[in-house]
């Protein structure tokens, strides 16, 4: 940490952290219902419990990548933030949007689309949000008068992020047209823009874990990004097979979809070529497991997986089984999930003025290696679900409820893992509390 | 390669991508009233679909298989399992499904009738909408139809009317999907097994009410008009004792096809 006001990031990350924690409350809440009998059916439903899960992914990743920005763009820019109270109060309106979301679920004020479901006025505060956030952090670059590449790839991604929130505010009366533009979010997010958050995040930490030649990382961050609007904008194809749009879909989405590992592909590259030219003998190991295995799983997870059920063939016969489940869980998990816990691993002993080599790496470690671990056996049990529903259900012409009786061990062992999972995420959680609190820089080491 | 290319390889397909894109959709925009029948999209539908969005039905369900996988898709329900059914489901899941005996069990929603009405509607709609011909075979919410598929068209073994009838029954009827032929099995009608010998008692018996004289007419009659005598002992019927089975066959079959499915069901001892 070179600028105090950094520290505004430990916040975001606290509460991306705790967030976190209570997103896995209610993935354990949804797959309890999964094993019934649901004693509480009626109270709080398969449908309110797995939307508390999914929102809070998407706001506890978001709330990762805006405390990713409020440390990367000092460091990048030299400069102190322009305004680190605005960057508090931005974080209160934030969470309390978020409060108030998840508690008008529990009393089912929803708006009923699926990762959508805030209602508008909520929408429209994330909007306002967004516009402080961004307008602080280009306020911050002004004034230092120094833009890095990879910190406009971070804006770029974080910008669009925030544009393609709009068509999320329109509402068709036509199911085929609302899920149609509903894609230009969620899609557009997760294949899209956010890869260029992820992006460059994984370049800043590479740059500083291996002490890589800047010039070389951003000019291959490009080829990365490039890639990723290359095959993903088009690829947003494969969410429309069969929500009632014309048949050229199915190829387009095929053909870009098939393209989409590439991006992962070339990240996994990217942190292995950086290995193999500079090592990664940095002190703190931890940010050096969660950067390099991001890059890793997101190619398996996001990449491969996704490719998996990606063409029209295949989707055809596992379009909406629990294949898509399986993509889900570790895609998010690799890609997002992870960058945002590397970034973190990497910030926390600056911010809470540790140095690397005093740190104590065994609980860490094993945060690491149990969520890892604990990621893929789920990834293998929901896979192993989604493809014995898919011969069951779709070929075999079993009824749904048969088919859900029969796969039920795969529940069992989803279970398993997931218990894996969250002894990591429970372990992630302790190390970063034990950290300590925030420290202010000393006026000695301070930047002028 | 320089920074300056890769750069402009940046820039340039996102540009490009972009564009095609937005093309893409304004050509997909134009198509979507006529692939969808928007003139059918009514008021009552389009209320139906503000239904399925208050009461977060895709948080469980699929619809065009998106949605969340907890509880069955629902694209062509209505096609499936009729309105009349469907109403009485919605008004109390419980009397049909049982978390002991079905695994899982859709809470009472406290829908109105008018909201049922309208979700209904909207469901029918979607289930008309063209899907590029997915579901490639029908998904059943419960039972298991494994010889043949509901509303794909059964392959007769032979040219015989019983064997025409089966692959109906199996097949394009939909049949299979609420009637077991497995004694004691109830999807959602009466099993059939043991029917020949039940057509034969119910025209004798004084307790019936249609207007069939042979087990052969009281066998057509089930299948053209449900509601002229609904089976006792079972929820098969509305309160004012509409039949839950779909009223539509006099409509979608012919009477040869008609005459086939009698042949068939007069196996079922």
């Amino acid at each position: 940490m070179t600028y105090d006001s950094q520290r505004v990031a430990y916040a975001y990350f606290l509460a991306a952290v705790l967030l976190f924690g209570l997103q896995l409350v209610f993935g354990f809440l949804s797959l309890a219902k999964f094993l019934g009998p649901d004693p509480l059916l009626g109270v709080m439903n398969f449908a309110t419990t797995k939307a508390i899960h999914t929102n809070l992914l998407l706001v506890w990743i978001l709330t990762g990548f805006m405390g990713a920005a409020y440390y990367m763009v000092p460091e990048e820019s030299r400069t102190e933030i322009w305004s680190t109270r605005l960057a508090y109060v931005q974080l209160a309106l934030w969470l309390a949007i978020g409060v108030t979301t998840v508690v008008g679920y529990l009393f089912g004020i929803t708006e009923g689309r699926k990762l959508l479901e805030m209602p508008l006025p909520l929408k429209f505060g994330v909007v306002v949000v967004m516009l402080l956030f961004l307008g602080n952090l280009l306020l911050t670059i002004r004034q230092a008068g120094r833009f890095t590449t990879t910190e406009g790839i971070l804006i770029g991604g974080l910008t669009a992020t925030a544009l393609l929130f709009l068509p999320g505010l329109v509402h068709f009366d036509n199911y085929t047209l609302d899920r149609f533009y509903r894609w230009w979010v969620v899609h557009l997010w997760v294949e899209g823009v956010w890869e260029l958050v992820m992006g460059a995040i994984l370049a800043f930490l590479l740059i500083r874990l291996s002490g890589a030649d800047r010039e070389v990382m951003e000019k291959w961050l490009y080829v990365i990004v490039g890639l990723t609007f290359l095959s993903g904008i088009l690829g947003t194809g494969h969410h429309y097979y069969w929500i009632g749009v014309p048949a050229y879909w199915l190829w387009i989405g095929g053909v870009f979809s098939a393209l989409e590992p590439l991006a992962f592909l070339a990240m996994t590259i990217y942190a292995y070529t950086v290995i193999r030219r500079s090592g990664l003998g940095h002190p703190n190991a931890i940010a050096v497991h969660w950067t390099v295995g991001s890059a890793l799983f997101s190619t398996l997870g996001a990449g491969l997986l996704g490719f998996a059920h990606t063409w029209p063939q295949v989707n055809r016969w596992t379009h909406g089984t629990h294949i898509t489940t399986m993509h889900g869980h570790m895609a998010f998990f690799g890609a997002y999930a992870m960058i945002v816990l590397a970034i973190i691993s990497y910030a926390l002993p600056a911010l809470t003025g540790v140095r690397d080599e005093q740190r104590q790496t065994r609980l860490g470690l094993a945060a690491f290696w149990l969520m890892v671990g604990g990621m893929f056996g789920m990834t293998m049990a929901i896979g192993a679900a989604g493809l014995t529903q898919t011969y069951l259900e779709r070929i075999m012409g079993f009824g749904f409820l048969e088919t859900q009786k029969k796969i039920q061990v795969h529940y069992l062992m989803w279970l398993a893992t997931a218990v894996l999972f969250a002894g990591g995420a429970v372990a992630f959680l302790w190390d970063f509390v034990s950290a300590g609190p925030p420290k202010r820089l000393p006026a000695a080491s301070r930047a002028s | 390669m320089t920074k300056a290319t890769t750069r402009n390889f940046f820039f340039g397909g996102t540009i490009v991508f972009s564009a095609a894109f937005v093309l893409l959709t304004l050509q997909t925009h134009g198509t979507i009233a006529h692939r969808t029948h928007e003139e059918k999209l009514t008021a009552q539908v389009r209320r139906g679909g503000a239904v399925w969005a208050r009461y977060n039905c895709e948080n469980c369900h699929t619809l065009l298989g998106e949605g969340a996988y907890f509880a069955p898709d629902l694209t062509k329900i209505v096609e499936q399992r009729g309105a009349a059914y469907l109403a009485q489901f919605l008004d109390d899941p419980s009397r049909f499904y049982s978390e002991e005996r079905d695994g899982r069990l859709m809470p009472t929603l406290g829908l109105s009738g008018e909201e049922i009405a309208e979700v209904v509607a909207f469901l029918g709609w979607v289930g008309q909408i063209d899907t590029n011909g997915w579901p490639p075979r029908p998904i059943l919410v419960a039972g298991v139809a494994p010889r043949g598929m509901p509303g794909v068209s059964g392959v007769a073994e032979s040219d015989r009317p019983e064997s025409r009838g089966k692959a109906l029954f199996d097949g394009a009827g939909a049949c299979a999907t609420c009637h077991s032929i497995e004694s004691g099995v109830t999807l959602v009608g009466p099993a059939l097994s043991g029917l020949v010998e039940r057509s034969v008692e119910r025209v004798q018996d004084p307790a019936y009410k249609g207007a069939s004289k042979s087990p052969d007419d009281y066998l057509k009659e089930s299948i053209l008009a449900p509601s002229a005598f609904v089976t006792p002992g079972g929820r098969y019927a509305t309160p004012e004792g509409t039949s839950l089975m779909p009223d539509t066959y006099s409509k979608t079959l012919k009477p040869e096809q008609v005459a086939d499915l009698v042949a068939y069901l007069k196996t079922l001892r």
